[in-house]
């Protein structure tokens, strides 16, 4: 165990007081004088040519200020992935044309939601309604109608920072509907498929889900004297959002603040700037005033991105004890109208996947699909769920094949500390996948409960366990690259952490400020945090890629132990005492040996002031993702350093299945995540159980009904995210694995946990009642078709 | 058109003129600044804007203002009392119950008034209650724990938290 005092340790939040009383401000709780509310008129056609847009009734309207459309972006285009390759394609207020139901048309600012809203009613929009496509089957099949018709490469946010542009800058016309492209090959493919003991392929389906925070989009925007923009978002990246929209809006960065908003849960749904974010910061300029856009719930779950639907194919040759030879694997997802993050998801697909088990020999395509669908985004995990569901029902398959037990399958195949990833180079300097599998399955009851469908005596209620891995990186390179953090030390020997952090309900500002407690020698009381404001902190990586407690808690720590170095310094001096002696705890420096030689912190912090030429103690530390990785890697090749940590899970599922109306219900789900070093064991716990039950949303129930790009369930009467009853027991454990690089030897945790329930549920639902399901979700139609093709075919059987 | 309310909220009345159409919670939140209830679904279906309304729990999103008038109403904000924090807060805090926090104000709201409708429900009644307050982040867990632990330390006064009946009235 180890003897720290202040991390490791299970302290409640820092903003836990704020939370309970209601005090802690949300973006849609900010009250500016003359503030003005902003709403967005939408398309309501999949695909349409847009002829004219009148607004002049609008702007007559009493109580309207300003009324914007694409006249005034300037032909702009934002999107997450902006790269010479995959230059922006979304353009924030449609300028020709609109490509899916939602669309951003015009927006209008008024003073009440109500007037603004009657306002959108008086614009006409002249328009032609164009042919649509809402499969990736069907965009993909040649003649399809092209979603885009050209690609405008112009100059990339990535150019800014080094990467090669391309000599373009004229639009290049569009062959076909294939937004992006992922492609992997190593090893000997050909020859280990023809070696391997046993060959199988299978298909697996997903659908896509809404992350559904509890707190509905919003942005407030006003600009200051000097033409300064400044903005409260619901956001997980501040200075990503900030870059984006100062070159959205033509200014210099430093043009740009974003203000400290608490935010009401993200889960990779809010770090994309999306139209009405610009269109808050367009109808700001125009109106003069303050301007908040609200979004309604129908919009959070429709406009503002969603998970991907995709289609997995696996195919793996094995050696007689089970042991990966060849791997193929196809990954295709619907991206929708925009690339939205489909680059980045069908590589993550291939760099989530390939720590998990050892594959000598893989081939990996992933192609990311244009349909005139809502436009997809970063969702927990980012793919690692439809990988690890594919992957691990497949393993579960496989297994059945060999007559190998799941657990010694997976044990066999698991890779572990020290081996290095192929194409990125990464290396796995911590790893306790095994230790996860290892107890997961001991926890679970695995040697009891597996292959003992019976054992509830009962003909209708079949129980069964299933197992799943997964594996997740701690922080990548990706804009801006690094974190920063400055600790200001005050009169009274407590300090001021400032840190970029945005507190999404992950808990950042607590571990971050329980790092800097435990480096300075103070308790978590003696510090205040300042976060989530690009003026007032220094650069920060952002609370998404897994990056926060990892990347900027090893920057918190350095700029600590810079505090701490200067702090005993003077007290050297002070003292006339050599700085090896002295020992630092309770806000008191004492000579070793001599603890009548003491002086507090705050004398020590005073002196400073007073005799060192007035020098306060700040101290500054910084940390990149990737130390030695100049950009990010090839989303289409794969090649280049991705990160510098994993973290792993492995899930065990308990269900119960009703063979008589087809429902699955879970009973206990238990995850072993080795997050390296848990900085508070509560935080982890919480992460590591919300990833649980949004994981069992997307298992069984939970799923964005779409047909012909109109999402027939945009409300939570309709989309149903788990609730109380819904709570499996969990059993949630920590594996210690001690990452190097990590803050106190902690990796990612928040994450990963969320990929591997699905496959543990359907490998259960297998061992329970013979049915194997490849389509997410397990509802209970499928099920009860699975059955019925089983009771008719006597035995056990794969199903859809 | 507008109407004459009153509102009595966390203990201070108010008079408004307000369109009849307007819900309680647009009218605490932005007539009375009260932005602790929160807008979470406007459809009644997520709990996030759950208010008191003498003494039972409401979506202030399917009340309108005109209906309360007259009546007393809890928010969150009217919850801790005298400088220190309802017990069921108090859990809350203590058990990492709160994690983005967007949830928390209704989720409180209710389990203040279950506890004070029955001091010992069953772990049926807890889910039950809660069942109309979604959370996104927590998976439940944290906060059934703290719901169980405010009812231990409101049964025994001795308790470091416990509060007693009279204070909570
Ligand atoms: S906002 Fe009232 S129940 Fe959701
Ligand atoms: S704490 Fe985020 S929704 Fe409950």
């Amino acid at each position: 165990m180890s003897d720290y005092t202040v991390v490791g340790k299970p302290l409640p939040r820092v903003d836990a007081r704020e939370k309970v009383t209601g005090a802690a401000g949300y973006t849609a709780d900010v009250r500016l004088p003359g503030m003005l509310r902003g709403k967005i008129l939408r398309s309501p056609w999949p695909h349409a040519r847009i002829l004219n847009v009148d607004t002049s009734r609008a702007e007559r309207l009493k109580g309207v200020h300003a009324v914007v459309t694409g006249r005034d972006t300037a032909g702009l285009r934002v999107a997450f992935v902006d790269t010479p390759r995959y230059p922006a394609d979304e353009p924030p207020l449609a300028l020709d044309r609109v490509r899916y139901i939602g669309d951003e048309i015009a927006a209008v600012a008024a003073v009440d939601a109500e007037t603004a809203e009657e306002a959108l009613r008086l614009i006409r929009v002249d328009h032609e309604e164009l042919p649509a496509v809402f499969t990736a089957p069907d965009a993909l099949t040649p003649g399809a109608p092209l979603v885009h018709e050209a690609d405008y490469p112009g100059k990339t946010i990535w150019e800014d920072w080094g990467a090669r542009g391309r000599p373009q800058s004229e639009p290049v016309p569009r062959q076909d509907n294939v937004a992006a492209r992922t492609y992997v090959e190593f090893g000997d493919l050909g020859g280990g498929f023809a070696g391997a003991h046993h060959v199988r392929e299978d298909r697996f389906e997903v659908a896509p889900v809404a992350h559904a925070p509890l707190e509905p989009h919003a942005a407030v925007a006003f600009w200051d004297q000097g033409g300064k923009l400044n903005m409260h978002v619901s956001s997980m990246g501040i200075f990503y959002k900030r870059f984006v929209l100062s070159k959205a809006l033509g200014l210099p960065p430093s043009h740009v603040r974003i203000h400290k908003s608490y935010v009401g849960g993200a889960f990779g749904g809010k770090i994309d700037v999306f139209p009405y974010e610009i269109a808050a910061a367009l109808l700001s300029r125009k109106a003069g005033r303050p301007v908040l856009i609200e979004l309604s719930r129908e919009e959070s779950l429709t406009t503002t991105r969603m998970d991907f639907q995709a289609t997995v194919r696996v195919k793996t040759g094995v050696s007689r004890e089970g042991i990966i030879a060849a791997q193929d694997i196809q990954v295709v997802v619907d991206t929708g109208a925009y690339r939205g993050t489909g680059p980045v998801v069908i590589f993550l697909c291939y760099s989530y996947n390939i720590p998990v088990y050892r594959v000598p020999a893989l081939r990996y395509e992933g192609l990311a699909v244009y349909t005139n669908n809502p436009v997809k985004g970063p969702k927990r995990g980012h793919g690692a769920p439809f990988i690890r569901f594919a992957v691990d029902s497949h393993m579960d398959m496989l297994a059945e094949d060999l007559g190998i037990d799941m657990v010694e399958l997976m044990r066999r195949n698991a890779r572990s500390q020290g081996e290095v990833m192929p194409t990125s180079g990464d290396v796995l300097r911590s790893c306790g996948l095994k230790d996860a599998i290892e107890a997961a399955a001991r926890d679970g009851g695995w040697g009891a409960k597996r292959r003992q469908s019976h054992w509830t005596g009962s003909e209708r209620f079949k129980r069964g366990v299933g197992l799943s891995a997964c594996s997740m990186f701690s922080g990548s390179p990706y804009y801006p690259f690094a974190s920063a953090a400055v600790l200001k030390l005050a009169d009274d020997g407590g300090a001021t952490l400032f840190a970029g952090t945005v507190e999404m309900g992950q808990g950042s500002e607590t571990t971050l400020s329980q790092i800097a407690a435990e480096e300075l020698g103070v308790p978590l009381s003696d510090i205040r945090i300042v976060s989530g404001d690009t003026e007032l902190t220094p650069i920060e990586f952002g609370s998404f890629l897994s990056g926060g407690a990892f990347v900027t808690g090893k920057a918190v720590r350095l700029a600590a132990e810079d505090a701490r170095r200067q702090l005993l310094e003077m007290a050297a001096r002070l003292l006339e005492a050599d700085v090896r002696d002295l020992e630092a705890r309770d806000k008191v420096v004492s000579v070793k040996g001599a603890a009548h030689r003491r002086l507090s912190y705050g004398a020590i912090i005073a002196a400073s002031v007073k005799q060192a030429s007035g020098d306060p103690i700040i101290g500054k530390g910084y940390h990149k993702s990737v130390p030695d990785a100049g950009l990010h890697p090839s989303l289409s090749t794969a090649k280049g350093r991705w990160t510098e940590a994993y973290g792993f899970a492995a899930q065990l599922a308990e269900v119960e299945v009703d063979t008589w109306t087809g429902r699955v219900r879970v009973l206990r789900v238990v995850t072993y995540h080795d997050c390296g070093f848990p900085l508070n064991p509560q935080i982890v716990e919480g992460q590591i159980e919300g990833c649980v039950s949004m994981a069992l949303g997307q298992t069984l129930q939970e799923r964005v009904d779409l047909r012909e790009g109109q999402v027939f369930n945009p409300d939570f009467l309709n989309y149903r995210i788990p609730i109380t009853h819904d709570t499996p027991a969990m059993v949630s454990g920590m594996i210690h694995s001690q990452e190097p690089h990590g803050p106190f030897g902690a990796k990612e945790v928040g994450e990963g946990a969320v990929s591997g329930v699905m496959a543990a549920v359907a490998n259960a639902v297998y061992d329970a009642a013979g049915v194997r399901i490849t389509s997410l979700p397990i509802m209970p139609a499928r099920v009860l078709a699975a059955l019925d093709a089983a009771r008719a075919r006597g035995g056990r059987q794969e199903g859809r | 058109m507008k109407e004459l309310v009153q509102l009595s909220v966390n203990g201070q009345t108010h008079d408004l003129v307000v369109r009849p159409e307007r819900t309680l919670l647009d009218v605490l939140r932005e007539d009375l600044g009260l932005t602790g209830s929160k807008r979470g679904c406007d459809l009644g279906a997520c709990g996030a804007c759950a208010v008191l309304l003498d003494g039972r729990p409401v979506s202030s999103c399917l009340t309108l203002a005109v209906e309360a008038s007259g009546h007393e109403i809890v928010t969150v904000e009217g919850l801790a009392r005298g400088g220190g924090l309802h017990p069921v807060q108090e859990a809350f805090v203590e058990h990492g119950a709160v994690q983005c926090g967007f949830c928390t104000p209704g989720m409180l709201i209710t389990v203040t008034a279950l506890l004070d409708e029955r001091p010992e429900p069953t772990e049926a009644e807890i889910l039950e209650a809660l069942s109309g307050n979604l959370c996104r982040c927590t998976g439940y867990v944290k906060v059934l724990d703290a719901v169980r632990t405010a009812i231990r330390r409101m049964r025994q006064p001795g308790l470091p938290g416990s509060v007693a009946p009279e204070v909570r009235a």
